[in-house]
């Protein structure tokens, strides 16, 4: 049995993807919460590429990949440079003392 | 030529107010003249934009795929209310120079402004009823953060709220037309609706109308929403002769006026617009008899004019309505601006404290004067002109005979209330200790421009009527010369009819004391007026029940982030849902 190559990538989007949400969904640490949202980005982004190979777009799913990439990569940066200044503040990582902003 | 001049025109005030704000606090001699120099330059470029409005040109701004293209169009209704925002912006700006000298957070201030009015002009401009509803809500937005300017003092807070809560709630209209439009014709192009409004099937063209009517009522202070406007005076005065005068509260007129050909053959439109308008007038203008705020008895006559208006879209008279509007516009800002000048000078709003003013202000008595004798509707000055011609548009089409009479009955009522403010601020004897200093460069600047179009702008009747019939062809408007519209206004039977009531009102004024024998008869009538007739109550309930579900609502606020990631992956699957059991797209 042979398994195609557009088959392998879907797997990998929707693996991608699942253990984005799942760890979004159960960790309370900040900076895995950003480790876990690099990995749905990045699934998504696979999903781009795909989505131009099969619909012979390749050049737009691609320059949309690096748009994403770059998008991303200041989410990260932001995200951590944030982190660093709660600990400072709150003196925590951990989401459940995260929730001063709601008042 | 006009594609530069329309994006200057919105993009002007918005890069001006980018750089007030950018410009920061510590330089506020910068921020002055940033905003006055941007503020004319827009002016400048609207005025210029004028010429265009014969050819309509159109320009398109592409943004790709589900909106439609934003498009703009300068047609006469557009340029003339684009060059009444800009100019009377500009004239506003320029007061604010003398008025908010010394305010803290003049970025913010000046930010608001021009970001105002380049959406106002944008919202004249567009002819993307999708783009129009954005502009319209921006318009929204900035009134409420300029209201709230002074955000430590809680009425001021509490007015800004309201205003924003309640022009929402009507901006729902205006998005339930837009989507109508685009649900049936798979654009949101105005032009094309305005040209065949067969495009739309009765009912959804019965739906388009009365939730426009419900936008423009809100945003115009209209009944049942008028009270909003009054409690927005507690913005800095300038505001309210710009934004609360002069143009915001004009977009209503506008979207009716615009959309007139269209939602005419809707059946009971035309005597609902009539019905909110005539409503509006007279229960503001017994308002505006028993108030003691100067900047209240302005926004009750505000609120009263623009029932003229309305009314006179209703009658069928578009041309009479814009015309008024222009007059309006122009009186108006004036008188804000001058109560603007005393307020600022003596301190208080309270006219009950004023009183003998005009010997310290000599000039802003005259300039206030000519106003209040054009908002009366006196012969000469603008306000005459253009309130006759909507009288006699009263009389036209088979127009109800006793909605005419009542309109006739308010400008009485306005001659009688424009010289008890008079009176009470200017004349008679002071009443209170108060300093009083005659106006600043910057204000006077201001205000001559203002009174000057007061005594003037009735002359334009000619070439702004030729305007609006060239450029609007789907309007029943007709170009006139100004002699003939003036010979028309004076040999009208209505004219004189209404010139004696006018001179009633002014006598019942001067024999103010032979009436007393009158007042507990209508003392009634004046304690159920200071409440706002119980609408008060309506529109208050309305906010309350806004802020109250709201309030609910911020328990699905948890601040954990987990649970909005498990909201997302839910409307995740309900979209993968929707999809997989093949609801199409059209």
């Amino acid at each position: 049995m042979t398994i195609s190559i557009p088959t392998t990538v879907i797997i990998m989007v929707l693996g991608l993807i699942g253990i984005g949400i799942y760890a979004l969904l159960t960790t309370r640490h900040l900076l895995k919460v950003i480790v876990a949202l690099q990995l749905l980005v990045k699934g998504a982004m696979l999903a781009l590429v795909l989505a131009g190979r099969l619909t012979g777009q390749e050049d737009l799913g691609q320059s949309l990949a690096i748009t994403v990439i770059i998008a991303d990569t200041i989410v990260a940066v932001i995200g951590m440079a944030l982190a660093v200044q709660v600990r400072r503040v709150i003196g925590t990582l951990d989401l459940r003392s995260l929730t001063s902003l709601r008042r | 030529m006009a594609e530069p001049l329309i994006l200057l025109t919105v993009g002007l005030p918005w890069l001006g107010a980018l750089l007030c704000w950018a410009a920061g606090d510590r330089h506020p001699r910068l921020q002055h003249t940033l905003a006055v120099s941007f503020s004319v330059a827009a002016g400048i470029a609207a005025l210029l934009l004028i010429p265009f409005g014969y050819e309509r040109p159109l320009v398109t701004l592409p943004i790709g795929g589900a909106f439609g293209d934003f498009t703009f169009s300068p047609d006469g209704l557009g340029v003339f209310l684009a060059a009444v925002a800009t100019v009377i912006g500009s004239l506003a700006v320029i007061f604010s120079v003398d008025y908010m000298r010394g305010e803290a957070q003049l970025g913010r201030y000046y930010a608001f402004v021009l970001f105002f009015i380049g959406a106002m002009v944008g919202l004249v401009l567009t002819t993307n009823l999708l783009l129009m509803f954005v502009f319209w809500e921006i318009t929204a937005l900035t009134s409420y953060a300029l209201i709230s300017f002074h955000n430590d003092d809680p009425k001021a807070v509490a007015g800004g709220i309201k205003a924003l809560i309640i022009t929402q709630f009507g901006g729902l209209g205006l998005l339930i037309g837009a989507l109508v439009l685009f649900a049936h014709t798979g654009s949101y192009d105005i032009l094309a609706v305005i040209a065949n409004p067969g495009l739309l099937p009765a009912g959804a063209l019965a739906w388009m109308a009365f939730g426009c009517l419900a936008a423009a009522a809100a945003k115009s202070a209209q009944f049942p929403f008028q009270t909003w406007l009054p409690d927005a005076m507690e913005a800095p005065t300038p505001i309210s002769a710009l934004i609360h005068a002069a143009t915001m509260v004009n977009a209503g007129v506008y979207l009716l006026a615009r959309f007139f050909p269209a939602f005419e053959g809707v059946p009971g439109w035309r005597e609902a617009v009539m019905a909110v308008g005539m409503l509006s007038a007279l229960l503001a203008a017994v308002m505006a008899i028993v108030a003691t705020d100067l900047k209240r008895v302005l926004a009750y006559s505000t609120v009263s004019q623009l029932g003229y208006m309305v009314y006179a879209v209703g009658a069928g008279g578009v041309f009479a309505a814009q015309f008024h509007l222009l007059s309006h516009s122009v009186f108006k800002a004036l008188l804000f601006l001058g109560a603007g000048a005393v307020i600022h000078s003596v301190g208080t709003r309270d006219m009950r404290q004023m009183g003998g003013l005009g010997k310290k202000m000599p000039f802003v008595r005259l300039v206030f004067v000519i106003g209040a004798l054009a908002l009366a509707g006196l012969p000469v000055l603008n306000g005459f002109w253009s309130k006759e011609l909507i009288l006699e548009a009263g009389l036209e089409h088979g127009n109800p005979l006793w909605m005419l009479i009542v309109m006739l009955v308010v400008s009485g009522l306005t001659a009688f209330y424009t010289f008890r403010m008079v009176w009470l601020v200017f004349y008679g004897q002071q009443r209170a200790e108060l300093h009083a200093h005659e106006a600043g460069t910057a204000m006077k600047v201001a205000l001559a421009p203002l009174a000057f179009g007061t005594l003037t702008t009735w002359l334009l009747a000619g070439s702004f009527s030729r305007l609006l019939s060239e450029s609007l062809p789907a309007h029943p408007i007709s170009a006139h010369s100004t002699g003939e519209i003036l010979l028309e206004v004076l040999t009208a039977p209505v004219t004189l009819i209404a010139v004696l009531v006018i001179g009633l009102g002014l006598a019942a004024w001067w024999q103010r004391d032979r009436l007393t024998g009158f007042a507990p008869a209508l003392a009634g009538i004046g304690k159920a007026a200071a409440n706002s007739f119980g609408f008060e109550a309506v529109n208050r309930a309305v906010v309350v029940v806004m802020e109250d579900s709201a309030e609910k609502l911020r328990s699905t606020q948890t601040g954990m982030l987990s649970w909005n990631v498990a909201s997302l992956l839910v409307a995740l699957i309900v979209v993968l849902a929707i999809l997989a059991l093949g609801v199409g797209l059209p």
